[in-house]
């Protein structure tokens, strides 16, 4: 029966190779004396762009649906981050934008300092909005259903790990085969070239606390996924606990945040396991974010801003990019980036900005050697190349770092050999807001013992469907609610760290390894309160600190919106 | 900034013990990773071969780097309740000022003083606010950067504390 909404919209997609032409509003607007160019629409766009029709699908059948009700206070949080967006942007077409950074952001945050018990329905929140860009709206709708099945899929206490794995891929081939053709595509897009259009960084700049709260939820939603990973519904409420904190604490009012959040910032896990819905959720993202700095551009007419949102849905959309394949980079073609080339080590990240100034204009040589089960990059540019943007990210509060590498210790993390970990099977450990993929169980515990605040540590075991949850409190103390973990800890150089640090889910399976591993006859089981107990070690004798082009690539951003790149939280 | 790092003499025995009592917070010497003070966000300067520069906040089992004593100091007096130390160094490479805090009393070492440059600009705080192990070598550090540090004085824990915390 769902099918039959979609009749009128898939008639306009068969039609779509006799669509509309390049759009005659897009124009070269002087402003100020400097000339920013708005490129045209792509020929042939789909009919799906204009359609008037009004769509919705339902959720996915499944047990797990509402399941993020077991955790009653990320629930909430949820249902208030769905009001945030719809009364900006109705306060933005309604003409009151100026009250946006003083009663509408009062009004947001509100709601999100009393989050509703239910999810309210954006239409009914912002209907001029939702008249004015229908299509856009039903883009952001159809994925945040994904979303939130995909967080209730994790939150699920009725599936064991490996079937929550099936059921998440099931949710994603349901959200992008059940036939709307408003999706977004799980490509890797270059974030850098995506936030370099003529109206980028508009709203950051003009109303820094509402995009605050923008970015403050958008890190929310990213970091649940790895939140609720591998963990039981106990655990996952102790995860609330510390996430929650810092979410209405820190991250709702970072208006010092230099990029949006990323999914593989917050959730690298998922986001190795997953890659096309980690990219999925970061285009949507910022298909927030250029919708956001369209409407916050007061250069651009009515007309140019329609067309321009038109533009920014489409070269979100899987219709834009067929036949493109991850890793592959063609260049810009029709004013549109079909560079899907993602971070090394890191399938469910697209390019991040680099600050090399002729940054879009980077040489698009593709990366045809890569494979997203190996991921295997060459770890420095060949000669005579210029930086290798693939290789480095820049992140707040870390640095450049590479993120096939472990955070603790430089070593790799998927680096075949002895390692039997996948790239989503890597510890990790969640603080002040990020969470890193490390290499071995020592690692994880050292580098929380030198961070600040609370931790949670995912420790890998032999059971790739089991881990050891930790949780360290602000003193570093360590306990967790997994009985029987033995940990094996024979200090080495950390080359090896993965065999010589590791956690097991038994004191039989750490027999077995012993056994397949006499190097280790000698080693002592340790109980969790023991190896809870060692000290930390201190720098690892193979941590690099990683240098990149340049010392902050969103120094010049940063400045424009009154911000010191050195500058943080500090005094 | 300058040091220096020649003038100062002390008993055998006496430089033994304070070796003896710094070892345990010793070993652990850096954090693995380079990133911004807890407290100003600016980048901690790391130590050279032979000047130690960054500070730590020892609480529990955690040991959190800050760029210079005042950043600690504030950040103790806000962030952390209960036992705790402040290991900020000194101008002796390897031997830093342990400075604690017990049932909610301040100590360090005797003789121990500090250079303090009110109001500490953040981007060079770890040349603003450094612990020394004598009023002589303050005073010696003192003179010695005359032009970058003109209204620095030297100041004793409780003034180091009370205007860190204020």
């Amino acid at each position: 029966m769902r099918h039959l909404f979609f009749v009128a919209a898939l008639l306009g997609m068969s039609a779509s190779a006799f669509g509309t032409p390049s759009h005659p509003l897009s124009a070269t607007v002087t402003l100020a004396g400097a000339a920013r160019t708005l490129p045209p629409l792509p020929p042939q766009l789909p009919a799906w762009l204009d359609s008037k029709q009004n769509n919705d699908i339902f959720y996915k059948r499944g047990a797990f649906n509402f399941a993020i009700t077991n955790i009653p206070a990320l629930n909430r949080d949820m249902n208030g981050v769905a009001v945030g967006h719809a009364l900006a942007y109705e306060a933005l077409v309604t003409g009151r934008e100026k009250s946006l950074e003083t009663t509408v952001w009062d009004q947001i945050n509100h709601v999100l300092k009393n989050p509703p018990k239910f999810m309210p329905t954006e239409k009914s929140l912002s209907p001029t909005f939702g008249q004015k860009y229908g299509v856009l709206e039903q883009v952001f709708d159809w994925t945040h259903v994904s979303h939130a099945q995909t967080i209730d899929v994790l939150a699920s206490p009725r599936f064991d790990n490996a079937d929550k794995d099936a059921e998440t891929t099931r949710v994603w081939d349901y959200y992008r085969d059940e036939g709307a053709p408003f999706t977004v595509t799980g490509l890797p897009m270059n974030m850098a070239w995506l936030d370099s259009q003529a109206y980028s960084g508009a709203f950051r700049r003009k109303y820094p606390k509402v995009n605050a709260l923008f970015w403050g939820y958008h890190w929310l939603q990213t970091s649940i996924y790895d939140g609720l990973r591998d963990k039981t519904p106990e655990e996952q409420k102790k995860m609330y606990a510390l996430l929650g904190r810092q979410y209405h604490d820190v991250e709702l009012y970072d208006t010092k945040r230099p990029f949006m959040p990323m999914m593989a910032e917050t959730s690298p896990l998922f986001s190795a396991k997953y890659p096309d819905i980690a990219n999925a959720f970061d285009n949507l993202h910022m298909l927030h974010d250029m919708v956001n700095d369209i409407l916050a551009s007061d250069w651009m007419t009515g007309a140019q801003k329609t067309e321009q949102i038109k533009r920014a849905v489409y070269m979100m959309s899987p219709d834009a990019h067929n036949g493109c394949k991850p890793g592959e980079n063609r260049g810009v073609i029709d004013g549109i980036s079909h560079d899907h080339r993602f971070m090394a080590g890191m399938p469910g990240m697209g390019i991040m900005k680099t600050g090399i100034a002729s940054e879009d204009k980077m040489p698009m040589s593709g990366h045809a050697g890569m494979n997203m089960a190996g991921m295997t990059m060459p770890a420095t540019p060949a000669k005579g190349e210029e930086f290798d943007p693939t290789r480095l990210m820049w992140m707040p509060k870390m640095g450049w770092m590479d993120m096939s590498q472990c955070h603790h210790c430089s070593m790799p993390l998927t680096g075949g050999g002895d390692d039997p970990l996948s790239a989503w099977q890597n510890s990790t450990i969640s603080a002040e807001g990020w969470t890193m993929r490390v290499r071995c169980a020592l690692c994880a515990r050292d580098m929380s013992a030198e961070t600040k605040g609370g931790a949670i540590l995912s420790l890998a075991t032999e059971d790739p469907n089991r881990r050891v949850i930790v949780f360290s409190d602000e003193r570093g103390n360590l306990t967790t609610d997994f009985k029987g973990a033995v940990f094996l800890e024979e200090k080495g150089g950390h080359p090896k760290c993965s065999q010589w640090s590791q956690a097991f889910t038994s004191r039989a399976a750490f027999d077995a390894y012993v056994a397949k591993n006499p190097k280790f006859k000698e080693a002592k089981p340790l109980s969790f309160e023991e190896w809870a107990n060692v000290e930390a070690a201190g720098t690892p004798d193979t941590y690099e600190k990683e240098e990149g082009p340049v010392e902050n690539p969103y120094a010049a951003d940063l400045k424009t919106r009154g911000i010191a790149p050195d500058e943080g939280d500090g005094p | 900034m300058k040091f220096n790092t020649t003038a100062v003499t002390r008993r055998v025995f006496a430089g033994l013990f304070a070796t003896a009592l710094v070892a345990p917070f010793a070993t652990p010497s850096a954090f693995a990773h380079i990133a911004p003070c807890p407290y100003c966000a600016m980048t901690i300067t790391q130590d050279t071969p032979t000047q130690d520069n960054e500070v730590a906040l020892r609480i529990g089992r955690k040991r959190i780097e800050y760029k210079c004593v005042y950043c600690a100091l504030a950040e103790a007096q806000t962030e952390y309740q209960g036992d705790l130390t402040v290991i900020a160094p000194s101008e002796k490479k390897g031997e830093p000022i342990l400075i604690s805090r017990k049932n909610g009393q301040w100590s360090a070492p005797d003789g121990a003083c500090y250079v303090l440059n009110a109001p500490v600009k953040h981007k060079v705080c770890q040349e603003q606010a450094r612990a020394f192990t004598s009023k002589e070598v303050a005073q010696k550090y003192l003179n010695a950067n005359k032009d970058t540090l003109p209204g620095a004085k030297i100041v004793t824990l409780p003034e180091l504390v009370k205007v860190s915390g204020a």
